[in-house]
């Protein structure tokens, strides 16, 4: 009865313990494969002619022939959208068509006078134009059909004026040309709609093709390019074919997004087309391909990481590591030796000892704010160097936070170390000194290099003790240790807390904390290696 | 403690050994009769030497003198000051902290205790052997070269030559000398021990301390170990101390039994062994007490 009530127990208590282990697992995968899948996709990932038409045209690389033949190939297949969209155009943009009316006045004026035409006929022709442009724009503003017409038909009488033919004048009866036959197209009380509409979906279609061939190249680079990646292509092919609006149903309730297909928007006119041609045809438009852009890890980044990798990130998380870890591993375990090897008892040392176990504890952003106030503005300035964030700074700082870690972890490796060994060195007339460096401490390597781990993967994803002292968001690489550098981890934290653009390039964002990730688990590795080899060879298995 | 080791290994009676014993001091070195116990005849003296933890007693008073190429075994219940005084002769009890002593220990007339002693100097000659066997986590290579390393040697062929002589000196070298690049923790519990006695050959000492280095082995390897400091008195001053009588009585000509931090008797093995002055020490002996 007894033993079945344990036994019972026995299993309860086993299957708790295999559920919790289970749970934690689950969470973990929760948590790392979208993580991991997201990073995965700034390596790999179907790259659209638009990627590799800016790999060409910023980095050099791949090759001329073959992509322009590509960007070809897609211009042509794009060539029908813009067509529609021009020909929709006509006889919406008021504004665009009002400049041009303005436009040809003047250079009927400036034409008029060439011809050395003087007085009274300038004065008669300038009138004319005066009022065929007035007439117009009249026909332009108005909603109403009928004094459409007859504004046009007015301009219209004077084509057939031949003071007016072979001049530029003619422009102005083509516009005429184009209005009337719009507006038998469309109803003209929606043309403001239509105009707003048609605006926004050109600048998604910039955002998706780029720039259109014949015109200004847009200021901002990141304006200067499509859609690069296939799974942006798809996000902005989603946002062309569906408008989303908040919609207001209730005031007491949040605001309810409603997507409506944009073909309805523009039902009945000529632009309706676009909207079957643009999913039909987005592949042959785009051309995408599978793409290994292992280039991310060292290429620098363009526009708020719009365009490129992680090189600069990575480089500076490295350096930042190594300056740390330069400092650490020797006063490390100066510090455990001597902690270690002096009597527990003494009053100071457990002072120390006290201080250590309180400093492992304090959070990194006070580690931040003391190496802001210590290193970037008193001791380095003191030595010489500027008053100013830089990777010695920030590795100062980290080595400060990690050094508890490091100390502690050494001095239980070292006092773990068999007295037995200390004893036959100083018997065989070894110092203390020589006694450390040759047989206590090759011994307690397997241990200390545990501490080393431990600090190693605490420095190198820390972000709050670099954000004063010396990371930066953006800015030229870095090219000594006295220049501020850009970090993973401070990257991957600046794109989430301050940019749009991480909605842009998620992929970016995740590219950079797996890679910093990867990186910890690397050095790990490696660490944990050299730690089985140091131990293995202890045990006299090497 | 009566000591009624297995009888595993071949053991020469006690009476053999005693005799044998004797014949060899007698070759080896001039009678040690009190007369001519000077200055010629003893490696290391102590006088009226005290050595105190705080304020409890490690070893109390001892005066005695230690003759050059013998065994001398010092026995004694635990906790009796064998071991201090042992580590106190090449100055190992310096690790401990509040250690202080009083009187002289000489050696070759110069005290030990001076502060002007070089330790380095001092532990070279004074080589030791532990209770445990413990080789350095090195290949036994290592382990042997350690000494001379630490004397300045650098030439890989001199250390050659001192490794290998100092592994046949301690009896391994037939068992190790194909793999001296493998680790020493490899080797059997036995071997660990000669390889520590060859490490401490390697300095070339004078005089070898030996702290119960037979307590952690087996029979078998208690049986080499025997052997092997039967060879080694010849060239080297040998103290070994030790809990197993029988042990005493087979390897020592010299016998000194503490008690209480005190030396109660020290004499030839064979007067302890046979007719004890001290009631004491006959009780300790014939295992009344201890």
């Amino acid at each position: 009865m007894r033993l079945g009530l344990r036994l019972a127990l026995d299993r309860s208590f086993t299957m708790l313990a295999a559920t919790a282990v289970i749970v934690l697992a689950l969470a973990l995968l929760v948590l790392l494969v979208p993580m991991v899948s997201r990073g995965t996709s700034a390596v790999f990932f179907r790259g659209t002619v638009e990627f590799r038409r800016m790999q060409l045209a910023l980095y050099h690389r791949g090759k001329p022939g073959q992509i322009n033949a590509e960007i070809d190939r897609a211009t042509a297949a794009r060539k029908r959208i813009y067509d529609l969209v021009d020909q929709f155009k006509q006889g919406i943009h008021t504004d665009d068509l009002k400049v041009q009316l303005r436009r040809i006045h003047r250079q009927l004026g400036q034409e008029l006078q060439e011809r050395g035409l003087t007085g009274q006929d300038y004065a008669r022709l300038r009138t004319i134009s005066t009022e065929i442009r007035d007439r117009l724009e009249r026909a332009l503003d108005t909603t109403d059909p009928n004094e459409v017409r007859v504004n046009l038909d007015y301009v219209l009488t004077f084509s057939i004026n031949p003071e007016l033919s072979s001049t530029s004048a003619q422009a102005y009866f083509k516009i005429a040309h184009q209005l009337r036959e719009t507006m038998q197209r469309m109803d003209l009380a929606k043309r403001m709609e239509y105009a707003s509409a048609l605006r926004e979906l050109e600048g998604i279609l910039q955002e998706l093709f780029g720039p259109r061939p014949s015109s200004q190249l847009p200021p901002l680079l990141r304006q200067q390019y499509g859609a690069t990646r296939w799974d942006q292509a798809q996000v902005l092919l989603h946002k062309l074919l569906y408008k989303e609006q908040w919609v207001q149903q209730d005031p007491d309730r949040p605001l309810i997004r409603v997507e409506t297909p944009r073909k309805t928007l523009f039902a009945g006119t000529s632009l309706e087309e676009l909207f079957d041609y643009v999913p039909r045809h987005i592949e042959e438009m785009l051309l995408p391909r599978l793409t290994v852009y292992w280039q991310f890890f060292v290429d620098d980044s363009l526009e708020s990481h719009t365009f490129g990798g992680v090189g600069p990130e990575l480089l500076g998380t490295i350096l930042i590591t190594i300056t740390a870890m330069v400092i650490i591993i020797p006063l490390g375990i100066i510090s455990a030796a001597y902690l270690s090897e002096s009597s527990a008892d003494w009053l100071p040392i457990r002072i120390i000892r006290m201080c250590l176990n309180t400093l492992a504890g304090v959070p990194s952003v006070v580690f931040g704010l003391f190496g802001l106030a210590f290193f970037v503005l008193t001791i380095l300035p003191a030595l010489g160097f500027g008053a100013r964030p830089s990777i010695l700074a920030a590795g100062l700082t980290l080595a400060v936070l990690a050094l508890p870690v490091m100390i502690r972890a050494s001095e239980e490796a070292i006092r773990a170390v068999p007295q037995s060994y200390k004893e036959a060195a100083l018997a065989l007339g070894a110092g203390p000194v020589r006694t450390f460096l040759t047989v206590t401490l090759p011994a307690a390597m397997p241990g200390i290099l545990t501490g080393i781990i431990l600090s190693l993967s605490r420095i190198a994803g820390e972000t709050a003790p670099v954000l004063f002292t010396g990371a930066v968001a953006m800015g030229p690489v870095a090219r000594s240790i006295l220049q501020p550098t850009r970090t993973l981890a401070y990257g991957s934290y600046d794109m989430a807390v301050g940019d749009r653009i991480a909605d842009l390039s998620p992929h970016n964002q995740y590219g950079m904390v797996v890679i910093l990730v990867l990186l910890i688990l690397l050095l790990n590795a490696l660490a944990i290696m050299l730690r089985a080899r140091a131990s293995n060879k202890l045990r006299g298995h090497a | 403690m009566k000591t009624d080791r297995p009888n595993i290994v071949q053991m020469t009676p006690i009476q053999e050994i005693i005799t044998t014993g004797i014949l060899r001091p007698l070759t080896s070195m001039t009678q040690p009769n009190e007369s001519s116990v000077s200055c010629t005849c003893s490696i290391i003296k102590a006088e009226a030497f005290s050595l105190y933890y705080g304020d409890n007693v490690g070893v109390k008073n001892v005066s005695m003198e230690i003759h050059p190429c013998t065994v001398t075994a010092i026995i004694g219940p635990s906790g009796c000051g064998k071991s201090t005084f042992l580590r106190s002769i090449n100055r190992m009890n310096d690790l401990i902290p509040g250690v202080r002593t009083e009187g002289k220990l000489l050696l070759d007339g110069h005290n030990i205790y001076d502060r002007r002693t070089n330790l380095v100097g001092l532990r070279q000659q004074v080589g030791m052997v532990f209770q445990r066997p413990n080789p350095f986590p090195k290949t036994i290579f290592d382990n042997v070269a350690y000494g001379p390393r630490l004397q300045g040697i650098r030439n890989r062929g001199k250390l050659e030559a001192i490794v290998e002589q100092s592994l046949k000196a301690a009896a391994l070298w037939d068992e190790v000398k194909d793999h001296l690049g493998q680790s020493a923790l490899s080797l059997s519990g036995g071997q660990q021990q000669r390889l520590c006695i060859a490490r401490a050959l390697a300095t070339k000492p004078r005089i070898l301390l030996m702290d119960e280095p037979c307590s952690a082995l087996d029979p078998i390897s208690t049986g080499k170990i025997e052997d092997l400091i039967e060879q080694l008195r010849t060239t080297y001053t040998i103290i070994i101390v030790t809990h197993n009588m029988q042990q005493a009585a087979r390897v020592s000509q010299w016998t000194a039994f503490f008690c209480l931090g005190e030396l109660i008797e020290y004499d030839r093995t064979e007067r302890i062994f046979s007719n004890p002055a001290n009631k004491q020490t006959e009780d300790y002996i014939s295992g009344r007490f201890g």
